[in-house]
């Protein structure tokens, strides 16, 4: 029987995981059952950058020792890949994962707007027939059926609503328009302009400082602000919302917020709201698939920055994003 | 306000041709469709008008972009690069919402792009739509055959 030993430490325990030496094993009757933290013998060869190689020793009662790392000449003699220059064999392979990553994120992307994309159709029809059920016979069957159609077309539509979510967050990654230096207070009036009815209908108090200029595409910033705001207002309490925006100094960048007074959302939960179609309330409640702050999460990164959120319940939450400024505008006051 | 109107239907899909001709018996217009399942007998019978007496020209033709074999948007374009047919207005009728292929079709020399509608109600206000503009506000070019 033989028993694993982990290894952790520096870029060895790199090679190991990327399977460019083989497993380390001691015997069972070393008894040694912790992890080894510390191999001296590895570890002097891993800061001289000499390629990989020692043993180490066994303790007093055994006489074998613990692990003995390959020299160069057994990779050879073997007939394995012999690393001879480790570190720059392990930033190749890196690479080539990045690499491999960034293809099948890009295969995934595309899968999903194809996807999407050709879902519609067989659903339209499976919605535009129910709904035509529905009206033709609409008790003319029993309660029962009438219960089914109605079922079964709630369904269809909710699942259209799905996939034009979807659509749109994957419109977000295939946009390929590029970034460019952008006024944000044209990108924070479009979206007001697009909430206008919302705003009203809520008797929603905005509140506005002048907004830098920063490095984005103006629609898409646009969408930021529209969603973010969107959800301060949907999100209310009892009260009037009001949502302030402003922008402030951070290190080279912007740092934007949208504070609201609204329900505010638990801690635990600040990390999982940027996730696709996550929602935390049911639909009675709040209506919306949980699309909103995954596609501001993808717009914000697309421009190079972060987006987080603060919030305690019942005290509102406020939304930040940074964003590179525009032209390298590091200084002065936001315009 | 035309008697009859005749309508040639390009589309591949016998779910959205019901629901056409659905639509359209709830108007006022009686149109009559005659039905061409892909793009390649849709040129046949465009090519056979006037040779044919078979064939009726059409006062509308509305077309689905995604057709088996020819697609919609090359029958859009040897139509309207056809002399005997360019002047039918053709209504480009699809669910696809891609703002290049919507321009594509205007600049193919569509009459319009009509977006099918994901919902019932959407999809036959549309096709009402098409048929109040085409038939009742719109003046069409004389047919041929009254022509002579």
């Amino acid at each position: 029987m033989r028993t694993g030993v982990r290894i952790r430490f520096g870029w060895a325990a790199h090679l190991i995981r990327l399977n460019l030496v083989g497993d380390f094993v001691i015997p069972d009757t070393a008894a040694q059952s912790k992890p080894m933290r510390h191999i001296p013998a590895v570890e002097q060869s891993a800061a001289a950058g000499d390629p990989l190689a020692g043993e180490i020793p066994a303790p007093a009662s055994t006489a074998r020792p613990l692990l003995r790392l390959p020299s160069p000449s057994d990779w050879l003699s073997t007939n394995r890949h012999c690393p001879c220059e480790p570190r720059k064999m392990a930033e190749e392979e890196l690479a080539r994962k990045v690499e491999e990553l960034a293809r099948s994120n890009r295969e995934l992307e595309q899968f999903a707007f194809v996807a999407s994309h050709d879902l519609q159709e067989p659903l339209r029809m499976v919605a535009a027939y129910t709904q035509l059920l529905a009206e033709k016979y609409r008790g003319k069957l029993d309660a029962n059926a009438d219960l089914y159609i109605a079922y079964a077309s709630e369904g269809a539509l909710r699942m259209q609503t799905l996939i034009q979510d979807l659509l749109a967050f994957s419109r977000v990654a295939r946009a390929d328009t590029p970034l460019r230096e952008v006024d944000s207070n044209l990108a924070l009036d479009a979206a007001l302009q697009n909430l206008k009815h919302f705003i009203e209908q809520a008797g929603a108090l905005i509140q506005r400082q002048p907004l830098p200029r920063v490095f984005a595409e103006r629609s898409l910033l646009a969408q930021v602000f529209q969603n973010l705001i969107g959800n301060a207002i949907k999100f209310r309490r009892e009260q009037p919302p009001t949502v302030s925006v402003q922008a402030t100094h951070f290190g080279k960048d912007w740092l934007f917020s949208v504070r609201d007074n609204g329900i505010g959302i638990e801690p635990e939960h600040s990390e999982t709201v940027f996730a696709i179609f996550q929602r935390l309330h049911t639909r009675a409640e709040y209506p919306g698939n949980g699309i909103g702050l995954a596609i501001c999460k993808r717009i914000v990164e697309r421009f190079h920055g972060r987006i987080w959120l603060e919030s305690r319940p019942g005290e509102g939450s406020t939304f930040q994003f940074t964003l590179p400024a525009a032209g390298g505008e590091t200084g002065g006051a936001a315009q | 306000m035309i008697e009859t109107p005749r309508v040639l239907l390009i589309d591949d899909n016998p779910a959205d041709v019901a629901l056409i001709t659905e639509a359209s018996a709830r108007g006022k217009y009686r149109s009559q469709f005659h039905h061409v399942v892909d793009g390649e007998s849709a040129i046949a019978y465009l090519r056979s008008l006037g040779q044919d007496t078979e064939s009726v020209r059409p006062d509308l033709v509305i077309l689905d972009l995604n057709l088996p074999k020819v697609e919609g948007e090359k029958v859009l374009a040897q139509f309207k690069a056809d002399p005997g047919c360019r002047q039918i207005p053709v209504v480009v009728f699809s669910s696809s919402q891609s703002s290049q292929e919507i321009a594509r079709c205007y600049e193919l020399g569509a009459n319009c792009y009509v977006r099918k509608a994901g919902d019932l109600a959407g999809f036959v206000a549309a096709v009402r739509s098409i048929e109040e503009f085409w038939f009742g506000s719109a003046s069409l070019p004389d047919r041929i055959d009254q022509q002579d």
